[in-house]
């Protein structure tokens, strides 16, 4: 009488099916992760350089706002991992007492992007919002 | 009888591709994952401890009077930062934030020459106060902090508001 003894083909295959979906899910979920944490990093510096750069332009003159270059004054150390990013400004008016100031950071290709915007208003003040 | 023991040479072979193929996938993401962490400095702003920090310290600047340029046996430095800072009540207060300590922060609070409150954050990383001055004149304050391997990780400028 012949004893066989092992698993079947069909038993193999499911069970490399089920190693195979845990081991995909495992790898998938840990780049994700790695993924999130590094645009998590990014996201935190970008920021900085712009809460730097609203600092220095919400003290400017509410005449002059315009007139400045549409980069940033501000020190862009912090976003050296992000090399190579651009920085840019840009004013708008929407009415004449009013400006609204958008500042923005792209890097990763221009595929990412952070942006903070401060509204200027004409107080007929000096070094107020 | 014949009695067979032990793998075949095939199965041992297929095993270790398989085990080689996973071993080839892990050590390629690992080694991403290492490249990166070289390439950005530490996220400190995940830290309780340095939010509080930088809380405070955002709170305390913008609503700083005048920066003293001594009080109390402290001076201003790259490790010492004095504001003559307003309370919530309107009265003034002077504030002697202490980086001095390696991991430590210290906030001590004067009523007068009277020390009224002292507080420390622990486990935070070593940072340095700088001036930053814009072209309007103004005074801002720069605080900076490097992670281990020399990479910037924060770098905030606090400006105080206009008071007058």
């Amino acid at each position: 009488m012949s004893k066989e003894r092992g698993f079947s083909l069909v038993e193999v295959l499911v069970g490399l099916l089920i190693l195979t979906i845990v081991i995909t899910t495992t790898i998938v979920m840990f780049t994700e992760r790695h993924r999130r944490l590094r645009q998590a990093n990014e996201t935190i510096l970008a920021y900085q350089a712009l809460s730097n750069e609203v600092e220095i332009w919400r003290r400017i003159d509410f005449a002059q706002l315009d007139g400045q270059p549409p980069t940033f004054q501000s020190d862009t150390s912090i976003l050296q991992p992000l090399k190579p990013f651009n920085a840019a400004v840009k004013v708008d008016t929407p009415r004449a007492d009013i400006k609204n100031v958008t500042f923005t950071v792209r890097w990763n290709k221009g595929q990412r992007e952070a942006h903070l915007s401060i509204l200027r208003a004409d107080t007929g003040g000096k070094g107020l919002w | 009888m014949k009695r067979e023991r032990g793998f075949t040479l095939m199965e041992v072979v297929v095993t270790m591709a398989v085990f080689g193929l996973f071993l080839i996938i892990i050590v390629i993401l690992t080694a991403e994952m290492r490249q990166n962490e070289q390439r950005y400095p530490i996220n400190y702003m995940a830290h309780p401890e340095v939010v509080a920090v930088m809380a405070r310290l955002r709170k305390d600047i913008v609503d700083t009077k005048y920066y003293p340029m001594s009080f109390q046996g402290y001076s201003q430095s790259n490790k010492t930062l004095l504001l003559y800072t307003l309370k919530q009540t309107g009265f003034g207060e002077t504030v002697v934030y202490d980086f001095r300590t390696a991991g430590e922060v210290h906030r001590k609070a004067f009523n007068a020459t009277q020390l009224s409150s002292d507080w420390v954050a622990r486990g935070v990383p070593d940072f340095e106060v700088g001036a930053f001055s814009l072209s309007t004149g103004q005074d801002a304050v720069r605080i900076t902090a490097k992670d281990a391997q020399n990479q910037l990780a924060i770098d905030q400028i606090f400006l105080p508001r206009a008071h007058d």
